[in-house]
C-alpha cells in the first residue's frame, strides 16, 4: 500500500498519459481541419477561376512575413522546452515570452490584412461580397472560417503559454515535471502546422 | 550530488532532449522551404497545375519536420507515429468518398 494514490489527490501525476491525451487531441484537430480542407478542395476544382482571381486581393508579402513569425515562434517554443529540461527556467521563460510576442505580431498583421478586407466590402454580407460571383463569394467565406478559426487556435495557444510562465514561475512546471510546457507547446506546433498549409493554399494560387 | 544523478537519469530515461542546435537547423530549412515555395509561387506562374503540386508537397515536407522535430515525434514511442498514420489513412478515407460521390453525381 506504500504507493497508493489517492485520486485526485494532486500526487497522481502521469507524463505519459498527459502527452499521450494532448496527442490523440491534436489529432482530432487534424480531423477538425481537414474537413475543412476538403470542402475548400471541391470549390476550388469547381470554382479555378473564380478562386484565383479572389486570391489576388490577398498580401502574399503579410502571409509569408506571417508564416516566418509563426516558424519562428515554432522554434522558441521548442526550444524553450529543451532549456526546461535543462534546468534553465531562465531561460525557458524568456523563450515562452518571445512565442507569446510572435503570437501578437501574428494577430497585428492578420488584424491588418483582414481591416484591409472589411474597408473594401469583402467579409460575407458586406455590399460589395454580395455582388461578387459565386465562386469568389465561396473563397472569402472559406478565407475568413479557416484563418478565423486557425486564428482563435493562436489565441488559445498563447493564453496556454502565459499560464505555462506562470507556472514555471511558481515552480509547479519544472526540470521534472515538464508536461504542462510540453503539451501547450504541442498545441502551439499544431497551430504552426495548419498555417503550413493554409499559406499555399489561400496565399500562394498562381 | 547523488540526488542530481538520479534526477538526470530519470530524464534520459522518459525523456530525449533535443539540442538547440537542432531546432535551429530545422527553423532553417523551414524558412528556406518557405522562401522557395513563395518563389516557384511567384515567378513560375506559367506552370499552374504543377505549382499547385509543388506547393503542396513543400508543405508536407514542412509539416514533417515540425512534426518529427519540433514536436519530438522522432523521438516518441512507435504508437505515436502507428496513430499518425492511421489518422492520415482515415484522411484519405473521407477524400476517397468526397470525390467518389462528387464524380459520380
Amino acid at each position: 500500500m506504500e504507493h497508493f494514490v489517492l485520486p485526485n489527490s494532486g500526487h497522481n501525476f502521469d507524463a505519459k498519459s498527459s502527452k499521450m491525451g494532448m496527442w490523440l487531441f491534436l489529432y482530432t484537430e487534424l480531423l477538425l481541419f481537414g474537413g475543412l480542407f476538403l470542402v475548400y478542395m471541391l470549390y476550388r476544382y469547381a470554382n479555378q477561376d473564380a478562386f484565383l482571381l479572389a486570391s489576388f486581393e490577398l498580401n502574399v508579402w503579410m502571409g509569408t512575413i506571417n508564416t516566418i513569425v509563426l516558424l519562428t515562434s515554432s522554434m522558441t517554443i521548442a526550444m524553450s522546452i529543451t532549456a526546461l529540461q535543462k534546468g534553465n527556467n531562465k531561460l525557458a521563460i524568456n523563450l515562452a515570452w518571445f512565442t507569446i510576442l510572435a503570437a501578437l505580431v501574428f494577430l497585428v498583421i492578420k488584424y491588418f490584412e483582414w481591416g484591409a478586407k472589411f474597408d473594401h466590402g469583402y467579409f460575407p454580407g458586406m455590399d460589395h461580397y454580395n455582388e461578387l460571383p459565386h465562386g469568389e463569394r465561396l473563397y472569402f467565406y472559406l478565407y475568413f472560417f479557416m484563418t478565423g478559426l486557425h486564428g482563435l487556435h493562436v489565441i488559445v495557444g498563447g493564453i496556454f503559454i502565459a499560464i505555462v510562465i506562470k507556472r514555471i514561475k511558481s515552480g509547479h512546471v519544472n526540470k521534472n515535471r515538464i508536461s504542462l510546457l510540453e503539451n501547450s507547446g504541442l498545441y502551439w506546433h499544431l497551430v504552426d502546422l495548419i498555417w503550413i498549409y493554409l499559406f499555399p493554399l489561400f496565399y500562394l494560387i498562381h | 550530488m547523488d540526488n542530481k544523478e538520479k534526477n538526470a537519469e530519470h530524464t534520459a530515461e522518459h525523456e530525449h532532449i533535443s539540442s538547440y542546435r537542432e531546432h535551429f537547423g530545422t527553423w532553417a530549412a523551414l524558412i528556406l522551404l518557405t522562401l522557395m515555395t513563395v518563389f516557384i509561387s511567384t515567378f513560375g506562374a506559367d506552370l499552374r497545375t504543377l505549382t499547385v503540386a509543388t506547393a503542396m508537397l513543400i508543405a508536407t515536407v514542412k509539416a514533417l519536420a515540425v512534426a518529427l522535430y519540433f514536436m519530438h515525434l522522432k523521438y516518441e514511442p512507435k504508437i505515436y507515429r502507428a496513430w499518425l498514420i492511421v489518422v492520415m489513412v482515415l484522411f484519405a478515407f473521407f477524400l476517397v468518398m468526397v470525390i467518389l460521390d462528387y464524380i459520380t453525381r
